[in-house]
């Protein structure tokens, strides 16, 4: 697959993810019909389809608000800076997105935005301490990656979309709980209405996984890979990177199955019990270790098991 | 009847395919262009610098004027180039007169230890790692570039409309490979 074929899947996709939102704004305003008659469901209508246009441009600071990430400016992490901007030139980008951190102990990194121009990447705090100058290139080629082949967008549009199902499915689960005792009255109608919010409710979750898995593919990640070890020429740097969040087991705190898929590695694999169904069904990042392999038999290398400590940069975090 | 009609649905399908293999071919050379265009900002940055540099190192090392010369000889080499084989070439000689300058000044520890020599040296192995990815990308382009127009069925149209092959960046010995990676698990 080519980058131009890359480019017009991904815009084939983003469609696709803008379709199944309408389709459950459709269905949403059939079940708010139901409930409470052509005012309550004209009004889902409205609401959905205003939000879908707003979430549509503004998808871009939305991720950044959900995920808790601010800018960082040139003058505070020059270093990181520069090996962002190295990497955009060797990737042949017009200009190196800016950097926003989240404050956060695990190490993991993504990118967001609309459009290339508009696109940023956002690092944890953790990703900085843990990483070597050479493995954090790799990490960030991966995501300058993403933002070249077009694969932002849908990944940004697809946490914002998802984000407003997972609400409402969880307002409608609310509703279903509290409402429930009220039952016992044996009211027909009443019935019919809990029956509703019930199907839809039990329909939402999986709907919302439907749109994650059309923005992602495994191949995605196993692209930028690709792409990231052909900008930076290093291979290996990337796999070590790879190889150190395989290592680390900690979480990152602010994520949810909205934006998890944004993620250079999967953020929720930590999650036990009946969540974990629900987590199975985001979870498309395929496994660090054959994404190492893939790297390793391109380069002609074999990392070894442990890794030494990196912590090469240096930061002025207050 | 039917012979007609066939006829002219492969003359369409002929022109549709050759207006997509033409517009491949213009794109892949608008991105050499483009890479090229970013190695030369990169290259005029660190040509801005080394003046400089030099000027740094002369107020404690004066008499070093073969040095000098060569580094001065060397940057009007890199500016005057015609061509990325010819920049590439100017660019490894300038490279290697400014690791002489570098050693020169190692004699020095005062300038080494000035804020102002520093900062340039750090200005300008910033700017030569940009000149590396920019050339990395640069030739990544080029190949791309000259593999469609060499290749069939693109061939054909090459010639006719006047795509030429394009000249790599010279590479230093070593960085000449680009990685293959495939993406498949």
């Amino acid at each position: 697959m080519t980058l131009q074929q890359q480019i017009r899947a991904n815009r084939f996709r983003t469609v696709l993810v803008l379709a199944a939102f309408g389709l459950l704004i459709i269905a949403l305003g059939g079940a708010a019909y139901a409930l409470g008659g052509t005012g309550l469901g004209g009004l889902v209508l409205v609401v959905g389809v205003v939000y879908g246009i707003f979430a549509y441009i503004s998808s871009g600071s939305m991720v950044a608000k959900l995920t808790g990430a601010h800018p960082v400016t040139r003058e505070e992490w020059p270093e990181v800076y520069h090996l962002i901007d190295t990497v955009s030139i060797a990737a042949g980008m017009e200009a190196a997105p800016p950097l926003y951190v989240v404050d956060d102990p695990a190490p993991n990194a993504f990118a967001a935005g609309r459009v290339p121009a508009k696109s940023y990447v956002v690092v944890t705090s953790g990703l900085l301490e843990a990483m070597s100058k050479r493995e954090l290139e790799g990490v960030l080629a991966h995501e300058v990656s993403h933002i070249r082949n077009r694969d932002v967008r849908l990944m940004t549009l697809a946490a914002v979309l998802v984000g407003v199902v997972a609400l409402v499915s969880d307002l409608l689960a609310r509703m279903l709980f509290f409402g429930g005792g009220r039952r016992k009255g044996g009211d027909s109608a009443q019935a019919w209405i809990f029956l509703v919010i019930a199907i839809v409710t039990i329909l939402l979750a999986p709907l919302a996984a439907v749109m994650v898995q059309l923005a992602l593919s495994r191949r995605r990640e196993y692209l930028a890979d690709a792409s990231a070890a052909e900008i930076t020429n290093d291979p290996e740097g990337l796999a070590l990177a790879l190889r150190r969040l395989e290592l680390d087991h900690r979480e990152i705190h602010n994520v949810t199955s909205a934006t998890a898929h944004l993620y250079i590695e999967t953020p929720l694999r930590n999650t036990t019990g009946p969540s974990k169904f629900v987590a199975g069904l985001f979870n498309t990042h395929p496994p660090l270790a054959a994404r190492i392999g893939v790297l390793e038999e391109a380069g002609g290398f074999r990392l070894p098991d442990s890794l030494p400590d990196a912590g090469d940069i240096e930061l002025p975090i207050a | 009847m039917t012979i007609v009609y066939i006829l002219i649905a492969v003359v369409v399908v002929l022109l549709v395919f050759g207006v997509v293999l033409y517009n491949r071919m213009v794109r892949l050379r608008n991105e050499v262009d483009t890479g090229w265009a970013n190695i030369d900002v990169q290259l005029k940055r660190r040509n801005d610098l080394i003046p400089n540099i030099v000027e740094a190192v002369k107020g404690y090392a004066a008499h070093e004027r073969g040095t000098f010369e060569e580094v001065t000889k060397a940057r009007a080499a890199v500016a005057g180039a015609q061509g990325p084989a010819a920049a590439g070439e100017a660019d490894n000689l300038l490279t290697a007169a400014l690791g002489k300058l570098f050693a020169v000044a190692e004699a020095y520890p005062d300038l080494k230890a000035s804020d102002n020599f520093l900062q340039l040296q750090n200005e300008l192995s910033a700017t030569e790692d940009k000149i590396a990815a920019a050339r990395r990308y640069y030739n990544a382009t080029v190949l791309r570039f000259n593999n469609s127009i060499q290749t069939f069925p693109s061939v054909l149209l090459a010639g006719v409309f006047g795509f030429v092959k394009r000249e790599f960046f010279a590479a230093e010995a070593g960085d000449r490979e680009l990685p293959e990676v495939s993406f498949q698990p």
